[in-house]
Formats: structure tokens, C-alpha cells, sequence
């Protein structure tokens, strides 16, 4: 397109007016030249005008010719068409909010969706240049990744890679005056990699990180800053207690960063500090402990593919001395430009929802859609008459698909307005009903409304326009122009079967979800009526720092509240477990769980020893090579021996003979979802060096909890990590699938009322359509249960076929959840049987006002009609 | 978008006459270029006058001619285009391949 032309095809759509006068105009005058010239040629005055004419061809065509060179034809039937259409809505109010509110729903609810999924994987975290920032690890053969120790950090910063910097990072977590506070441990330039200025004091520097042991110094994020302390002003130079050591605040980060993990974080301290916030072995002690991430910018014009290329060979050179199970397989490089990086793999997880979201906003389109055909019909005379008079087809289905579009706009700020409320009303849902101790721990990031949102909304908007107008525009202009100008619209029977088939498709997706959702609540039920193996009332659990375990031990021994005290590494139900390789003698080596207990955990939660005996109070405090295994694990390596008395292989560190002295019953230790634990085995401990304490106390136990917690905080502030009833643990492992099972609950109700609403407007319809043939049923001697039987036949035939339909997908589909999930395994009749029968029961109801309806069609009015 | 007509056939050919025939003025209206191309073509070209309003407009869009309104010599209002610089180069540029274009066909034509 040149520049004149731009600059004729604006003038010609600004001054419309003016450009089709010049064109009459000359046109005119060619004409009247050419008059000229056959008079002067000896023609009468009405010969001259005649040649004149036929020399120049068909004004209309000519002009038209020409309207067609300006290239802005488009725009003024566009405009044409929205004068007709707006008109058209104006005598029709009812039918333009039903279908606004209808699609807005649908509308709604997936664009409340991709918020919350633009928040987290698609809005990049608000950091200098996010895009260049990258997570690296080295997986080995499992794929499991790796932490690094602070030896390997040190190399891999000295060989200086495919990066221009990088950081190394560790959660930690802590409570700061009983609130749950969620930090990272840094290398001292992160924030200088970063970007991140502070909004009040410094940032952390490389200063502070520059020997072991230094600085006790950290950063709080605005948030917690906020919310914690109120904002006060004289927070820097504070001293908070991190896990039982004092640290200064030096600085609150610029408000809106809240680091670059998935999960916001509260306070920033240097890397340097570990040892002195964390049991177990020293960081930068001989003992090399794999704890850090590490995260780094990539050089500039260092490609991702070049990058995994030298990173793979670096992490193969330097674990090549290694055993082959600790050798490098392969590496990820992962982006950390938004909070969650976007994989197939999360897209994967992400499909179910998205499906089941959209097929909601699919069922509301096929509403509308059929109300629109309804419409059409109805309109078919007009239709008719226009072909007739030589419209166009594809004119008239643009002008079709025009009013779908303005319908879709009030459509679009609803939605808009219901996904703002949805968003809101779901997360009050879900602070109202996580578990308690969870609360703490969640954070609400911002969701904005930015430019990746308004594109999906238009997108969305426009895409269910064209799905809702698409077959009745192509559907309405099909008429017969004779037929339909003379009225007899009911002889051509295709709309019905579109609508019949829009019917059925309803129906499908309707049993499809509400079965899913049967499917999903069923599982939720029996997981939470699952038999874990073991007592979680009256159990608290905490974690309890090394250097405060004596103090907090004796005030526990002490307390009058407390029965009985038991120890272990693993918190049972707390979402992990550690497993290591163990292997009998002929046997084959298996992987297992294993927790070390104290001789009193088995009686804290009851849980049985099936055979043998406890471990006795010498056995925990020398740590003796002894075990007890669970009934699974004494199956898989001693299968139809009795397990009590053999010897197992521990390949752990240090490796050693370990004699089997009982066996307990089997329990879940790690995460209700996977069922039991396959195989365990319980190693010796005791309280004094267990990280982990439980104990059994009398009375009401949250009271309890609170009272423990306020009293060992203040006895050893920081001293205790986590504390929390078992039967909270329970909970929060339980509340993802109580959340997918209300959001579950939520589409099926709405698909349901959208179904109800298209199968009753279908019905209502073909009541209409038929109130002739009704009539004279009725004047023949039909009865009232005739006619009722006839529309109520009609409704379930095409539900009977959506139900076998949505039955047979969703057949496939639990199949394909059950391979992943222990509590889906089976085929469970109670869901399919819910969802069908409430799909039948809904068409039932949703056909019987249109069928009480039929049946008082009064035969002398009807038949009055022709 | 718009349906091909006899118009576009013959949509090359026109376009070359007129630039051609407003290379040899200063500038013409529709009418002028009409009678020009008639009576320089012995009559052969002359039906359906009004196609060659489109062409005209295709032109300006295309900035090969310009066009503005004027005074005729009878005192009519009329419109006035005239060549525009590219508007002579692509006369130039066509002129040469229809000259090419024409001597082959007519070689062909011998040679048969």
C-alpha cells in the first residue's frame, strides 16, 4: 500500500460524503461531454442522451467500480450492518441480556482462570531483565534434580560458564513472633543480580556474605513488612529472632518484589548465616551438605540450547569420579523469568481444569447458539424476502456474524465484572476453609489486569462470537427463497437438527463434567475416610532446633498437659519422606522410606507391631543396628520367611548390617494420595537428637498447641519450627482435593443450569413450532398425556443419546486420572450413576413446562390460524 | 474482495494507454483521455467508456497520476489528472514490456 493511497482511502472514509459527490460529479460531466459531442454530430437531444449512455456502460456498475478502488466498502457495510443490529436489539432487550448474561458466565470464569494463571506463569516477576534469568541443576538417572553443596557453587561461579552471574540461594523457614515467616538465604549479589532496591535501609550487599558466620543481618519484604510489623518505621536496626538467633534488620526490599521462587518470601539473610541458623551438618564443614539452588543471568547472546550444551559437559566432568547414582544424567535449565516457568509438564497438570473450564464457556455458546437459530427461524421471512431480492449470501451472514459480535460485547464487560467478583469470592472460599495452620503460609500475589489478560479477553470474546453465530448465520441464509417468502418456514427441518444436535452435544458435556466431578468428590471422600494406619487426635507435632532441644525437652517433660513425648526425623503426613536403598542378603535391593524413631512413636499413634518387639530405651540412645520394617517392607524383602531376626544391607552413610528385631503394621508417612507407604523401615533415635518431637496431650488440643507454642517461644525464642496438630497435617494434605472437588462442584452446577436452560428453550421451541400439528392432534382426540408424552419423548431421546455419549468420554477420562492416582484405581459405578441420573432428571424437569404448555394448546384457536 | 470482470482483463492494457496518453499533456480530464484514446486507436477502443473511471482511480491510488479538480474549456468544473513522477517510470517500465512482449507474440505470429 503506498502513501496516496493511504492518504485516498482515509480521505475517502472521513469525507465519504464529499468523495461520492466528486465521483456523480464526474460522471456528470463525461456524460454531458459526450451529449455535447452527438448533438453536435446531428443527434436529436434525446438520441444524444440515449448514446451518450450507451457509449459510457452502466452508471451504477461504474460507480460502483470505482467505490470498490477506495477499498473502504468493508467499513460502510460494517456500518450498516451495526445500525441494523443495534436496532434489531433494540426491540429485543430480553433476548440481548439473556444471551449477554449467558456467555458472560462462561466468559467470566475463564478469564478469572487465566488471571490467576497470567499472576503466576506468565507475568514476569518484577526484576531487572527477567528473561535472562535462569535455575540450573544436573539431574541424575531418575531425573530427580540436585542441590549443590557450597564446594560446587565455589566451582561452578570459578568456571564461569554460560552465565555473567550467579547466586546461590536456600529456603529456610522460621516463625518470627508466632507468625510463620518464609525466607531464602542468598548469596551477598543477589541483589545486586537481581536489580531490587530497597525501600527502606539497604538491600543485602556481597559485604555481608563474605566469610562463614557473617553478618546476622536480613532484608524483609514489603509485605511482611506491612502485614508483621505495621509498617513501622523503626523497623531497621530491629533485632528479630531467626530460629533462635538474633538478627538485625538492615533493610526492606522495594515493595513488589517478593522474590523469584514460587512462593513469595518474607526475609532475605546471607548464605553465609546458614550454620549458625541450621542443625545438622555446617554448610562449609568438611561434610559438603547438598542444600543450594542455583540461579544465574545468562551472557548476553548466549543462546538456552548453547547454554545446556556447556552446562551438560561441565556437570559430567565434574561428577564423573563420582558413583554411578550421583553421576550427572542430564541438567535443567529453567526460566525464572516468571514466578512458575511455563513447561509442558505444568501444562499437562493445567489441561484438566482448562478443559473443564471451557467446556462450561462451550456449553453456555451452544445456548446461545441455539437461541440464535431460534431467532433465525423466526426471522426466515425476512431472510427470504432479502435473498430474494438478490442480497447476498455471505452479505447477510456477515451481517449475521456482525450481531453476534455487538452481542459479545456487553457479553465481555459482564464477564469481565464476573471474573473480578469470582476471583474474589474464590479466594474469601479458600481462606475460609483451608486448614487454620495453613493460613499462614499462603500468600496472595497480585493479579493484574494487564495487557496479557485484555488480549485473552478479546480473544475469548471474539472466539465464542464466531462459535454461537457461526452455524445460524450459515444455517438461517440457507432458505429456500420461495418457500420462506410465503411463510411455510417449518417444512425445512435443518434448523431443528442443528439445534437438536447443539442439544446433544449439551448434554454430553454436561455428564462429562458432572461425572468428573462425581469421580473427584468420591475420591476426596475416600481419602479422607481412608485408614492412614495410625491415631493422628491428640498428637502435636513440632520441629525443634538443635541448641534448644534440651530446654524445650524438659519443659515438654514438665508440662502437666503432656503425656508422653516421642521423637522422629519425618513428620508423619508432612508431605515428604527420605527414602535410601536397603537389601537382604539374597535379596533384591529395594527403595524404601525409612523414619528413626523413638520407642514411644509406635504407642503415640497406636500403631501396631505385628510381630517381634518396640525398641528398646538403650536401643535409641546407642542408635544399635537394629529395625523394625513395615509389613510391606518385611513382604518385598523377605517374602514368606518371618522377617523378625534377619539381616538387612543399609547402603546409607555410614553403610552397615542391620538386624530386623518386629515388624509394624503399615501406615501412610508421607502424603494421603499415595496410599501407604509400600515398604518402610524405623531406625532408632531419641528425642535428645531427633529433629523432629511429638507429643500426646490431655485436653482440647488447638488450645494446647497455642499455650505450648507461647510458652517455648518464650523460654527459647525461635527454638521451635513448625507446630502443629496432627489432625491439621491430615487436613492440609487433604485440602487440595477438597479445594478440586468445590471447583468441581462449582462447573458441574453451572453446566447443569446451562443445560437445563438449552434443553427447556429447545423444548419450548419445538412446542411452538408444532403448536398446529399439536392442535389438531388435540382436535383429533389426543389426550393431555399424549401430548406431554410426545414433547417429554423428544427431550429424552436426545438426552439418552448426549448421556451415552458424555458416559463414554468420561469412561475414558477417569481411566486416564485413575493411572496416576492410588484412590481412583477401579471402576467406582456410585459417580456414573449420580451424574446420569441427574442429567435425566434435569431434561425431565427442564421438558415439563414446555410439555404442560403443549398439552393446553386450544384446538379451535390454533386451527383458527390458516 | 471485488469479483473479477471484463474490466480486469483488460485492466493492463488501459492502464498503459492512459498513462500514455497523459504523458503527452500536461493534464486531462476523464472525458479528454476518452476521446484521445479513441480517435489515437482509429475507434478500435472505444466501447464501455465508463471503465475507464475505475482505471483512473486505481491509478491515482497507486500514485501514478494525480488528480486534482479545474475549470474545463467550456467553464464546466471538471477533474484533472496528470502524471506523477513514478507514475512516469512504471509508463516507462510497461511501455518497454509491451514493446517486448508485442515482438515476440509477433515473431511467434511469422513464425507459424
Amino acid at each position: 500500500m503506498t502513501l496516496s493511497d493511504l492518504f485516498l482511502r482515509l480521505r475517502a472514509l472521513m469525507f465519504r460524503a464529499r468523495v461520492e459527490e466528486e465521483l456523480e460529479d464526474e460522471v456528470e460531466f463525461h456524460l454531458a461531454m459526450a451529449h455535447r459531442k452527438h448533438l453536435e454530430a446531428g443527434h436529436s437531444e434525446e438520441d444524444a442522451a440515449r448514446l451518450a449512455r450507451l457509449d459510457f456502460g452502466r452508471v451504477g456498475s461504474v460507480k460502483e467500480d470505482c467505490r470498490g478502488v477506495r477499498g473502504i466498502d468493508i467499513f460502510e457495510t460494517a456500518l450498516q450492518d451495526i445500525r441494523y443490529a443495534l436496532r434489531s436489539f433494540w426491540r429485543n432487550p430480553g433476548f440481548v441480556l439473556t444471551v449477554a448474561g449467558t456467555i458472560a458466565l462462561g466468559l467470566g470464569l475463564n478469564l478469572a482462570l487465566f488471571t490467576l494463571f497470567n499472576a503466576y506463569v506468565l507475568r514476569p516477576i518484577s526484576i531487572r531483565d527477567p528473561y535472562s534469568l535462569y535455575g540450573f541443576t544436573w539431574t541424575d538417572r531418575q531425573g530427580a534434580g540436585h542441590a549443590f553443596s557450597w564446594a560446587e557453587y565455589k566451582q561452578f561461579e570459578k568456571d564461569n560458564l554460560a552465565f555473567s552471574e550467579v547466586a546461590a540461594v536456600q529456603y529456610i523457614y522460621t516463625r518470627i513472633d508466632g507468625h510463620a515467616f518464609q525466607g531464602q538465604l542468598v548469596t551477598g549479589n543477589y541483589f545486586q543480580m537481581l536489580g531490587v532496591t530497597s525501600e527502606l535501609g539497604r538491600p543485602l550487599l556481597p559485604e555481608d556474605a563474605s566469610a562463614p558466620g557473617r553478618e546476622a543481618v536480613l532484608v524483609l519484604s514489603y509485605q511482611a513488612w506491612q502485614s508483621t510489623f505495621g509498617g513501622r518505621a523503626d523497623i531497621i536496626g530491629m533485632k528479630l529472632m531467626v530460629r533462635g538467633f538474633p538478627m538485625e534488620v538492615v533493610g526492606v526490599a522495594r515493595k513488589g518484589f517478593q522474590d523469584i521462587s514460587e512462593v513469595p518470601r518474607d526475609f532475605w539473610a546471607p548464605v553465609t548465616m546458614a550454620d549458625r541458623l541450621q542443625d545438622g551438618s555446617d554448610l562449609f564443614g568438611v561434610e559438603h551438605p547438598e542444600r543450594l539452588e542455583i540461579v544465574g543471568r545468562l551472557r548476553r547472546g548466549q543462546s538456552v540450547s548453547g547454554a545446556k550444551a556447556i552446562l551438560t559437559a561441565w556437570s559430567q566432568r565434574i561428577t564423573a569420579q563420582l558413583p554411578e547414582d550421583h553421576k550427572a544424567a542430564g541438567i535443567l535449565l529453567r526460566s525464572k523469568a516468571t514466578s512458575i516457568p511455563l513447561t509442558p509438564e505444568l501444562l499437562i497438570v493445567f489441561s484438566p481444569l482448562v478443559i473443564a473450564f471451557t467446556l462450561v464457556l462451550v456449553l453456555a455458546c451452544t445456548n446461545v447458539a441455539s437461541m440464535m437459530l431460534a431467532r433465525a427461524v423466526a426471522r426466515q421471512r425476512e431472510i427470504g424476502i432479502r435473498l430474494s431480492l438478490g442480497a447476498l449470501r455471505r452479505r447477510l451472514i456477515r451481517q449475521l456474524l456482525t450481531e453476534s459480535i455487538l452481542l459479545s460485547i456487553p457479553a465481555a464487560i459482564l464477564g469481565f465484572i464476573i471474573s473480578r467478583v469470582t476471583i474474589d469470592a474464590s479466594i474469601r472460599v479458600m481462606f475460609a476453609t483451608v486448614p487454620k495452620d495453613m493460613l499462614e503460609l499462603i500468600h496472595d500475589v497480585p493479579r493484574p489486569v494487564d495487557w496479557r489478560v485484555i488480549a485473552f479477553m478479546v480473544f475469548a470474546t471474539l472466539a465464542s462470537a464466531l462459535l454461537f453465530g457461526l452455524a445460524p448465520a450459515f444455517q438461517a441464509t440457507r432458505a429456500n427463497v420461495i418457500s420462506s417468502v410465503r411463510g411455510e418456514v417449518t417444512s425445512d427441518l435443518r434448523p431443528v437438527r442443528a439445534r437438536n444436535a447443539l442439544v446433544i452435544a449439551q448434554v454430553t458435556v454436561c455428564t462429562l463434567l458432572l461425572v468428573a466431578c462425581g469421580v473427584l468428590v468420591r475420591t476426596t471422600m475416600a481419602m479422607s475416610a481412608f485408614d492412614i494406619g495410625f491415631r493422628t487426635n491428640n498428637v502435636i507435632a513440632m520441629e525443634v532446633a538443635a541448641n534448644s532441644r534440651r530446654q524445650v525437652l524438659d519443659a515438654l517433660a514438665s508440662d502437666p498437659e503432656v503425656d508422653t513425648i516421642a521423637a522422629a526425623s519425618a513428620i508423619p503426613l508432612n508431605g515428604a519422606v527420605r527414602t535410601m536403598t536397603i537389601r537382604a542378603d539374597d535379596g533384591p535391593a529395594i527403595s524404601t522410606a525409612y523414619n528413626e524413631v523413638s520407642p514411644e512413636y509406635f504407642g503415640i499413634l497406636g500403631i501396631p507391631i505385628l510381630r517381634g518387639r518396640n525398641f528398646t530405651k538403650q536401643e535409641s540412645a546407642s542408635e544399635t543396628p537394629v529395625a523394625i520394617l513395615s509389613a510391606g517392607a518385611a513382604q518385598s524383602l523377605f517374602a514368606g520367611r518371618d522377617a523378625v531376626g534377619q539381616i538387612f544391607h543399609l547402603s546409607g552413610k555410614p553403610a552397615r548390617d542391620v538386624r530386623v528385631i518386629g515388624v509394624a503394621a503399615d501406615i501412610v508417612t508421607c502424603c494421603i494420595p499415595w496410599g501407604k507407604d509400600p515398604a518402610l523401615i524405623y531406625l532408632p533415635t531419641t528425642s535428645a537428637t531427633s529433629a523432629a518431637v511429638l507429643v500426646h496431650v490431655r485436653g482440647e488440643v488447638e488450645a494446647v498447641r497455642h499455650r505450648l507454642d507461647t510458652r517455648l517461644a518464650e523460654l527459647a525464642p525461635g527454638a521451635i519450627g513448625d507446630i502443629h496438630s496432627l489432625d491439621q497435617y491430615r487436613a492440609a494434605g487433604m485440602y487440595a482435593f477438597r479445594a478440586a472437588s468445590m471447583i468441581g462442584a462449582a462447573l458441574g452446577g453451572l453446566a447443569l443450569f446451562l443445560t437445563l436452560t438449552g434443553i427447556y428453550g429447545v423444548l419450548s421451541y419445538f412446542v411452538t413450532q408444532r403448536t398446529k400439528e399439536i392442535g389438531i392432534r388435540v382436535a383429533l382426540g389426543a389426550t393431555t398425556r399424549t401430548v406431554v408424552g410426545l414433547v417429554l419423548t423428544q427431550s429424552l431421546r436426545l438426552t439418552a443419546i448426549g448421556i451415552g455419549l458424555g458416559v463414554g468420554l468420561a469412561l475414558g477420562v477417569s481411566r486416564l486420572i485413575a493411572s496416576n492416582l492410588v484412590f481412583m484405581r477401579g471402576f467406582d459405578v456410585a459417580p456414573f450413576a449420580a451424574g446420569v441420573l441427574l442429567v435425566a432428571f434435569s431434561a425431565l424437569a427442564a421438558g415439563y413446562v414446555p410439555s404442560r404448555r403443549a398439552a393446553r394448546i386450544d384446538p379451535i384457536q390454533t386451527l383458527r390460524y390458516d | 474482495m471485488r469479483k473479477p470482470s471484463r474490466l480486469d482483463l483488460l485492466q493492463g492494457t488501459l492502464d498503459l494507454l492512459i498513462l500514455r496518453t497523459l504523458q503527452s499533456a500536461d493534464a486531462m480530464h476523464g472525458w479528454a483521455i476518452s476521446e484521445r484514446i479513441r480517435q489515437v486507436s482509429e475507434n478500435v477502443l472505444q466501447a464501455n467508456q465508463g471503465s475507464l473511471y475505475p482505471a483512473l482511480h486505481r491509478l491515482e491510488h497507486q500514485g501514478w497520476i494525480k488528480a486534482e479538480w479545474g475549470i474545463s474549456e467550456l467553464g464546466r468544473r471538471a477533474r484533472f489528472y496528470r502524471l506523477t513522477a513514478p507514475g512516469r517510470k512504471q509508463l516507462q517500465q510497461e511501455a518497454d514490456d509491451w514493446t517486448r512482449v508485442a515482438g515476440a507474440i509477433g515473431k511467434v505470429l511469422e513464425l507459424a
